[in-house]
């Protein structure tokens, strides 16, 4: 295989859909993007002289001579600032890369039919699925949620899809009969949720209560993560010493280092980050672990997760 | 690597199947140390290796037009050898295209591919095929996109499904396996597949490799390699033809074992697939007779180490024991106990002469 890093793009177009979301159309140079399937997420490097940036977007859509793709950022003030930049900053010609991609959100492919929830940013994902299960001529409704001053940003962004499988409500889904609706599904029916927090949760508790089947039940908890206090972490094999900056993630000092850390989703998803805590005390910000993993503390997500402590040593 | 361009040889009786040097130095020798067991033996796919066998995607060697007649063959016999479930639609696309770019990338003398846009020309001159079609729409091909492609490859191919933290053998063509039928083992999860395999599973073996596969990314493809012995230079020992080829592993003797007995070694290859997420599982099969592996010597040391001291849970599944002791007892007298060095790389520029050649 080739080895590469990365494929090189440009920012073709920027799109307001609300203050805090925007939509980019890249488009690479030189060569074509990868192909992404539905729910994919691509990670992108960006910046300026200051300040580089790696991070995690669902792909929106793409096209299939892999020459453009499009994600949708949401400017997250309290993040390590990658949002603020691509919002504050970027604009036509922008240099971005490709850096690399994955999925860990795909619809169950031979599932009879297909729910959606998402709320406000949650929605990325599934634009892409909602267009890939039409086209496949699968049996899917999507319901979205959001402020109402959003609304018709949101009906202009799914207008190409059938108005029957599509709902947006601008009111919270305790008050529009979601959980009867959920109720009502039949047995056979996957369940896919994507959205902030206390959406999640609800979605979650309410899915438990109805009674759906664990293994029909799909989430991304997928979010950009924050910063924190400095500390410091020393590498056991090598003894190197690396100092974690409060607006970095522990990986980003590592890659900063030139440490070859593993990584995937980079926000907490996927595990693939995960090293031994020697010693020190992690502050777990993940969905991988579990709560016995996370109270014994000797794994930690080098992604989002930060230290307790002043110093942590990890086993690398 | 020099390809033949036509089919002198025969993967059935009357076998005749020769390696030159060139072949035998590249040969993807399996055993690293002096002793064999199950492993997590899983490591990054890059375009190096210790043999030349192991350094480009698909490897195309000086048996790929036979293989690909003996391939034809078995599937016009057993046209069941393929097939792919119809979930696995953009899964077969995404093969077609890793296929078709590799190929023309690191073999631009044999393949080649002009892109524009959806529209493909494809040209494979050792098979003297030349096609134009439409990526993504199968019918102006001639063949299922993934039976199209999979033909014109040396090798096996399993497309999985990933679903329910699990892989699925959703499809896939397989026409030279070791005594495993892809008609079986279709629909299957990663468990359910390996339940024959010994040891492994209570190693923790089968746990860490699906939880590793599972999280596979696009562009950084893994290796593994695979071994187990075959009598005779065949490639198609599938179960539903035991009748066929079981009874030859009777039929080794002290004078014939060199030129019978061959070391089966699969290259094993996983692929993320990015349109489908699926993940491709490529089985490079190479036959090396004991009389060829002989000529390195490294390898016939290691091998004879290998054998006499094998676990006798891996013989009997491997199906070795008929015959294990004849070719411990040929190669016995040829190793001097020195220390050999780790790894699996030949130590030697060229093969030696050590046996007349076979009559
Ligand atoms: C999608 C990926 C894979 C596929 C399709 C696959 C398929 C198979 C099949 C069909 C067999 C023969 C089972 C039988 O006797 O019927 C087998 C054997 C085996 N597999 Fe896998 N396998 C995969 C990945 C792996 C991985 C990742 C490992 C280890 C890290 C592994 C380890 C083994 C071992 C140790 C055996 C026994 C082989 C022998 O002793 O000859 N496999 N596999
Ligand atoms: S990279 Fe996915 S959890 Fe850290």
């Amino acid at each position: 295989m080739v080895e590469r890093s990365g494929y090189p793009a440009v920012i073709a177009s920027v799109d307001v859909l609300t203050p805090t979301l925007r939509k980019f159309v890249l488009v690479a140079q030189g060569g074509r993007f990868p192909a992404v399937s539905a729910g994919s997420h691509v990670v992108l490097g960006f910046g300026d002289e200051a300040r580089r940036y790696k991070n995690a977007y669902s792909v929106v859509s793409a096209t299939p001579d892999g020459r453009e793709l499009s994600v949708i950022v949401r400017r997250a003030p309290q993040s390590r600032g990658g949002s603020v930049f691509l919002h504050d900053k970027a604009q036509d010609g922008t240099p971005i890369t490709v850096l690399s991609s994955a999925n860990l959100f795909p619809v169950v492919k031979k599932a009879r039919r297909h729910l959606l929830l998402s709320a406000g940013v949650g929605i990325t994902p599934f634009l892409a699925h909602a267009r890939a299960l039409e086209t496949a001529g699968a049996d899917y409704t999507l319901h979205h949620f959001c402020r109402p001053e959003e609304k018709p940003a949101f009906e202009a962004l799914l207008a190409s899809l059938p108005p029957a499988r599509i709902f947006i409500h601008d009111r919270p889904p305790e008050d529009v009969g979601m959980k009867q609706r959920m109720a009502e599904e039949n047995i056979a029916t996957h369940l896919y949720f994507c959205g902030p927090e206390g959406f999640m949760n609800w979605v979650e508790q309410t899915a438990a209560q109805i009674g759906f089947a664990a293994a029909k039940v799909h989430s991304e908890h997928f979010f950009v993560p924050e910063g924190g206090q400095p500390f410091t972490v020393v590498l056991a094999g090598s003894g190197q010493t690396i100092e974690v900056a409060g607006d970095e993630t522990l990986l980003e000092a590592l890659e900063n280092a030139g440490v070859d850390a593993p990584c995937m989703c980079r926000g907490g998803a996927c595990g693939a980050c995960a090293l031994e805590v020697l010693d020190g005390v992690p502050e777990h910000r993940d969905h991988v672990l579990t709560e016995q993993e996370k109270t014994e503390g000797r794994t930690i997500l080098t992604c989002v997760s930060r230290a307790r402590t002043d110093t942590l040593t990890l086993n690398l | 690597m020099t390809v033949q361009t036509s089919a002198r040889e025969s993967y059935r009786p009357p076998y005749q199947v020769t390696n030159s040097a060139e072949t035998i130095m590249r040969f993807p020798f399996p055993f690293p140390e002096d002793i064999y067991m199950y492993s997590m033996n899983v490591e990054p796919h890059i375009r190096s290796g210790p043999v030349a066998a192991m350094r480009n995607t698909f490897d195309i060697d000086e048996h790929y037009v036979a293989e690909c007649a003996e391939k034809a063959r078995i599937l016009q016999e057993d046209p069941k050898r393929c097939i792919v479930l119809p979930h696995m639609r953009e899964a077969e696309w995404d093969f077609v295209e890793l296929a078709m770019t590799t190929l023309s990338d690191q073999y631009p003398q044999h393949f080649s591919l002009r892109r524009e846009g959806l529209d493909w020309h494809w040209v494979n001159r050792l098979l003297g095929y030349e096609q134009s079609f439409v990526f993504g729409d199968a019918g102006t091909l001639p063949l299922p996109p993934f039976e199209y492609m999979a033909r014109q490859m040396q090798g096996d191919f399993t497309l999985h499904d990933q679903r329910e933290d699990d892989l699925w053998m959703d499809g896939g063509m397989v026409t030279a396996q070791a005594d495993w039928s892809l008609k079986f083992d279709l629909g299957m999860s990663f468990r359910q597949w390996h339940a024959p395999v010994p040891k492994a599973a209570e190693m923790g073996v089968f746990d860490r490799g699906l939880r590793f596969l599972l999280m596979l990314q696009h562009e950084k493809p893994v290796r593994r390699l695979n071994w187990t012995m075959t009598i005779n230079p065949r490639l198609d020992t599938s179960p539903e033809n035991f009748m066929v080829w079981g009874a030859d592993r009777a039929s080794v003797t002290p004078e014939n074992v060199a030129d019978k007995v061959h070391l089966r070694v699969e290259l094993q290859t996983l692929y993320r697939l990015p349109r489908s997420n699926a993940i491709l599982f490529s089985i490079r099969c190479y036959l090396m007779p004991v009389r060829d592996i002989m000529r390195v010597g490294k390898w016939r040391k290691r091998l004879h180490r290998v054998l006499r001291d094998l676990d006798p849970a891996l013989s009997s599944y491997k199906g070795l024991d008929l015959y294990r002791q004849t070719v411990v007892d040929f190669l016995a007298p040829y190793d001097d106990g020195a220390p050999l060095s780790n790894g699996i790389q030949p130590d030697a520029e060229q093969p030696e002469n050590v046996l007349a050649p076979a009559a």
